[in-house]
């Protein structure tokens, strides 16, 4: 029986956030929502776990929040990036690009 | 420079912080329960569908309010701070002879050293130690789910050359 290994890599979920950010602010459940129709349901995401990874992005000075009013005139917080945050997907995007062209390449050829 | 003022006067607060982050999840569990809301779902169940899907709320709370403590601008400032008094007790200690003074070198080596270690204890997470659901895989992918789009079988036979092949 094979054992399928659906954990995804670390920092996979930054990644995602940042890219979901780089379009406009959103509030978390937003950014939810965004990450699982772009995946189109094959990405399952604890909800509540975003928001430690969102923290920990905003003490690292990758997004800001300010609170504002959603859709439905509530009181949210949104996040947006910062200039540091876009150099980070920038070159997150680019070492994606290196690791899964070498896990290809590994694959078609060992 | 601006920013960096704001925060240090907005994050003074630790039980205003608490109650920001308690908000801001608790607007995403409404949200979600809405999501879950139907025709058929009971309320209760749309909001135990929520829960599920968000994780443990209590941890993650726990976890984002370390985070932000943690991050607090002062933050650096104090290490710094309890670095440079361990520093000057061990040279008091190291450099006298006097019986006192080898006693406050005692003492300015302890306090940061305490101090240290009562910041290390509150941020320990005791739910960590009680909760049953644990967030330790924020992203997986969803085995049930099926892609929407069609991987090409190289044994069928696309539209073309099917009507090719019945020619």
């Amino acid at each position: 029986m094979v054992n399928a290994r659906t954990d995804l890599m670390q920092g996979t979920l930054e990644l995602l956030i940042l890219k979901t950010l780089s379009r406009d602010s959103m509030h978390g459940y937003g950014i939810a929502q965004r990450i699982r129709q772009a995946a189109d349901d094959l990405l399952k995401i604890e909800d509540g776990s975003l928001y430690p990874a969102l923290y920990r992005m905003e003490a690292r000075g990758l997004i800001t929040s300010d609170w504002g009013a959603s859709e439905n005139n509530r009181r949210a917080k949104f996040y947006k990036l910062t200039r540091a945050g876009r150099k980070q997907l920038d070159a997150e995007c680019v070492n994606w690009e290196r690791v899964s062209q070498a896990i290809t390449r590994i694959l078609q050829t060992a | 420079m601006k920013t960096v003022v704001g925060r240090i006067f907005r994050r003074s607060d630790s039980e205003e912080n608490k109650r920001e982050i308690e908000e801001e999840l608790r607007f995403h569990l409404e949200l979600l329960t809405l999501e879950h809301l139907q025709p058929d779902v009971s309320f209760a169940e749309a909001k135990g569908a929520a829960l599920k899907r968000f994780g443990n709320i209590e941890l993650i709370k726990d976890q984002c309010l370390e985070i932000s403590r943690k991050s607090h601008p002062l933050m650096p400032a104090v290490k710094f701070f309890l670095i440079l008094i361990f520093l000057v007790g061990v040279l008091v200690r190291v450099n006298s002879t006097d019986r006192d003074v080898i006693h406050i070198g005692n003492l300015l080596i302890a306090v940061p050293i305490l101090c240290r270690l009562l910041l290390y204890v509150r941020g320990l997470n005791p739910s960590c130690f009680f909760s049953e659901h644990k967030t330790s895989t924020p992203l997986m992918l969803n085995e049930t789910a099926q892609p929407s789009f069609t991987i090409y079988d190289h044994r069928k036979l696309t539209p073309v050359e099917r009507l090719i092949s019945e020619k």
